[in-house]
């Protein structure tokens, strides 16, 4: 038994120009973190930009908590529970971090103006920018601004948090902090994280999707999808021409993923050994829908 | 695999209401009217403003700030506006373009404000300003009206079009933004629009009515003021016009913007009524009549007034300027005081005239009085209104009328002069003041409330010694002598003799007659 999905989507299609991004993609959201893995051209932002309502799905239809944003009223009650953070987030570089973040919690209607200062200012400790919130955006880090924009996200208390490869370009200080900053937000709430970074699915994300040209190619837990590569990574001092994926180690030995030779000595297999078996050319296999 | 769904999708009740979606919209209002003042363009330009009201306020004037003709000043605050305006018009363009800017547009879209609610939003931020105008042009006015000297009465219509400008420049600065979202449509506009307007006046002819009230601001200034009732002025419509127009500018852009709620549509509607009417309403239609009753007020003007009696005199005003006839009695009776013969007990009726005007920008001057004894006094009073009039009543008390007056170009003149800068509180300055090059020396033209009177150089002199003497025993020479002063054949060297002021070294010498330059000057 499970409690009832957030999001509830069938058969999403999008296309540009005729190529589809998003192919026929069926899936639910339940509470907690889920990660979105994908190559680039997989389709991971078309599926969040028709999830925060961005852009129309061709066909398909999906709901967030029971509303359905194919309707005027139903797109506004989705937006209400929606917290979206852009693959590439704008800023208004003359704002400072806290006039922004409370901008941008105008935009979702909060209109008691000490409550919303309040969260702002909890949002801004949330994501660790408290000492720099009157500073101007344009005198911050890369790293700060991210911050700024998850805050923003994170505003207004959001039932569903979307987040577009939140961690793209941060140091690793900086994503540890991003991912303490998401985990907690995942408690209590949807969050879909789209990202490249496989450790942050491993380390975050009690569920997650793969997609490759629009499709959906795997759909269950960090420990299934590692699953999928048991058996399946080994170690030889040379690069076995077999294996689907292989490269040097730290060790000097080469680490194989694919079909092993028989006494092949096997190795503990990982989450992106998985999701690299996943997208080359296995079936497609949906767990859970 | 598949999972098995116990209970069915809650759906979540709506978190907010649509009043707090207008609640939202004043929010961002708030934010955006606090970005506003941070831009230099709108910050200098409302500190220029209100410092120019203050300046206007507690800076002494010329005298006449202390009788406001209130017609007159409603419209005055005005003139100023535009500037501000432009500053606005630029500073809201660039604040509704700042999320195109900076690329943030695309995230806001997907937020619960919907884009044309943060376009309305943009256009609200401008009402503090607006508000805050009102206020200066409030305070302006009821400083004005407050003061013991104030006369007629000012139009609400008239004090609401700077508000209203402000209001409408933010409104179009908002839709130029979402017509044209480039940096340069909000200047491109200033200079199409100005160039437009430029081309529509030269190719119509500056007069044409119903082009200059499309304009924002018809301040019409220059001639002095006229009765309310003869301003001519749709001000009201003018208003209506103004407000129509900001509303549907308005709605214009959030509909550009998405918005298609049926109160935005029928707003729209209902603006759109509103301008064509207001535009309707200030196209000419009554000029004929209007110029017909100027002209009958100008040539008939004790039709329209009531008299009052002061003393030996009759004061005859405009309803709307009843309150200073004591003020002209007052300067009357100390003229009328210093005179002598029969004049000093004449009979005066002080007439109050208005020119013959076609607009209130033009500067007419009022032709003299036949009628003897009868004095006129402009709409304006104070300042160096006061010994003009006091020139006008000396002039009638010397010469008979107002028309003698402008024939006189003998040595009455020193008698005129000296009679209405004698009852002057500091006759040095008020020289100064009715002069017109202001000086107190060579020959001019002294200023009266109908033709000027001209001054020659030893003429000047010789009163600028007068009023060097105590007045009371000149007053005692001026009684005694009247007749001979008053006479036209009376020679400038025989006057000065006759009120104890020496000759000028030639004019010493030459005891006959006139000074050198006295008939030189009366031929000009």
């Amino acid at each position: 038994m499970t409690t009832a999905p957030t999001v509830s989507a069938s058969g999403l299609t999008v296309r540009y120009g005729g190529r589809p991004a998003l192919d026929d993609v069926s899936l639910c959201l339940h509470e907690g973190v889920t990660g979105l893995l994908g190559p680039n051209g997989a389709g991971k932002t078309t599926l969040l930009r028709v999830l925060a309502t961005a852009v129309p799905a061709d066909r398909g239809s999906f709901t967030v908590l029971g509303h359905d944003p194919g309707t005027a009223a139903g797109r506004q009650e989705v937006r209400r529970l929606l917290g979206y953070l852009p693959q590439t987030p704008g800023f208004h570089p003359d704002f400072t971090a806290f006039a922004f973040v409370d901008y941008v919690a105008i935009l979702k209607e909060l209109t008691d103006r000490a409550g919303r200062h309040r969260e702002v200012r909890r949002v801004l400790e949330a994501v660790g920018l408290s000492d720099v919130r009157a500073r101007r955006i344009k005198r911050l880090s890369g790293g700060m601004r991210q911050r700024v924009a998850l805050a923003a996200a994170l505003v207004g208390d959001p039932r569903l948090l979307l987040l577009d490869e939140p961690t793209v370009g941060l140091d690793p200080e900086q994503r540890m902090r991003f991912r303490e900053v998401i985990a907690e937000a995942g408690e209590g709430r949807t969050v879909l994280l789209s990202t490249h970074q496989t450790e942050d699915v491993a380390m975050l994300c009690h569920r997650v999707i793969v997609t490759a040209h629009g499709r959906l190619r795997f759909e269950g837990t960090p420990a299934e999808l590692t699953a999928r590569a048991a058996g399946r990574v080994w170690s030889s001092t040379e690069r076995d021409p077999g294996a689907r994926a292989g490269w040097r180690t730290g060790m000097g030995t080469f680490r194989n993923v694919g079909d092993p030779p028989k006494g092949a000595e096997l190795l503990e297999p990982t989450l992106e050994d998985g999701y690299l078996l996943v997208l080359d050319g296995e079936p497609a296999e949906v767990a859970s829908v | 695999m598949s999972t098995v769904i116990d209970k069915a999708p809650a759906v979540a009740a709506p978190v907010r209401t649509g009043r707090h979606s207008a609640a939202a919209v004043l929010a961002l209002a708030r934010f955006e009217a606090r970005e506003l003042l941070l831009q230099i363009p709108v910050f200098v330009f409302f500190l220029l403003y209100i410092g120019h009201a203050l300046w206007k306020l507690f800076l002494p004037g010329d005298g006449m700030d202390d009788y406001p003709a209130l017609q007159s000043v409603d419209r005055s605050s005005q003139s100023v506006l535009p500037f501000l305006a432009v500053a606005v018009l630029m500073c809201v363009n660039v604040a509704a373009l700042r999320s195109r800017r900076h690329g943030t547009d695309g995230h806001f879209d997907v937020l619960v404000m919907e884009p044309w609610r943060r376009t309305v939003a943009h256009a609200l931020s401008v009402v503090p300003f607006a508000a805050v105008t009102a206020l200066v042009v409030a305070v302006q006015f009821g400083r004005a009206a407050l003061k013991p000297g104030a006369a007629g009465h000012g139009s609400p219509a008239e004090l609401a079009v700077g508000p209203l400008v402000v209001l409408l420049a933010g409104v179009l600065g908002v839709l130029i933004a979402r017509l044209c979202p480039s940096i340069v449509g909000g200047p491109l506009f200033i200079v199409v629009g100005f160039a437009t307007f430029l081309t529509a006046s030269v190719v119509t002819g500056e007069k044409e009515h119903w082009l200059n009230w499309l304009y924002p601001v018809v301040s019409e200034n220059g001639a002095d003021p006229i009765p309310s009732d003869l301003l001519g002025r749709p001000a009201a419509w003018h208003a209506l016009y103004l407000l129509g127009l900001t509303a549907l500018l308005l709605c214009a852009a959030a509909l550009v913007s998405g918005g298609r709620t049926r109160l935005l549509k029928a707003l729209t509607v209902v603006a759109l009524g509103a301008t064509a009417a207001g535009i309707a309403g200030q196209s000419p239609g009554h000029e004929a009549r209007l110029t017909a009753a100027r002209t009958q007020v100008n040539r008939t003007p004790g039709r329209f007034q009531s008299c009052v009696v002061h003393g030996r005199s009759t004061y005859c005003s405009f309803p709307e300027w009843t309150g200073w006839r004591d003020d002209w009695a007052r300067v009357a009776d100390r003229v009328q005081r210093l005179a002598g013969g029969g004049a000093g007990g004449e009979r005066l009726t002080i007439r109050q005239r208005i020119p013959l005007i076609y607009d209130l920008s033009s500067d007419a001057a009022l032709t003299p009085l036949s009628t003897p004894g009868e004095v006129t006094v402009g709409t304006r009073w104070g300042g160096s209104r006061v010994p003009e009039f006091a020139v006008g009543v000396a002039s009638v008390l010397v010469a008979g009328d107002e028309q003698a007056v402008s024939r006189v170009c003998d040595a009455r003149v020193i008698t005129v002069m000296w009679l209405a800068l004698a009852a002057q509180d500091d006759p040095a300055a008020a020289f100064r003041a009715v002069r017109l090059d202001d000086s107190t020396a060579g020959s001019a033209l002294a200023l009266a409330p109908t033709e000027p009177v001209p001054m020659s150089a030893e003429q000047t002199r010789i009163v600028r010694e007068l009023l060097r003497q105590p007045r009371y025993s000149v007053t005692a020479r001026v009684k005694a002598h009247w007749t001979e002063l008053t006479s036209p054949k009376t020679s400038e060297a025989r006057v000065a003799e006759l009120l104890g002021v020496p000759g000028a070294a030639d004019g010493a010498r030459n005891g006959s007659g006139k000074g050198a330059d006295e008939g030189a000057w009366c031929q000009q």
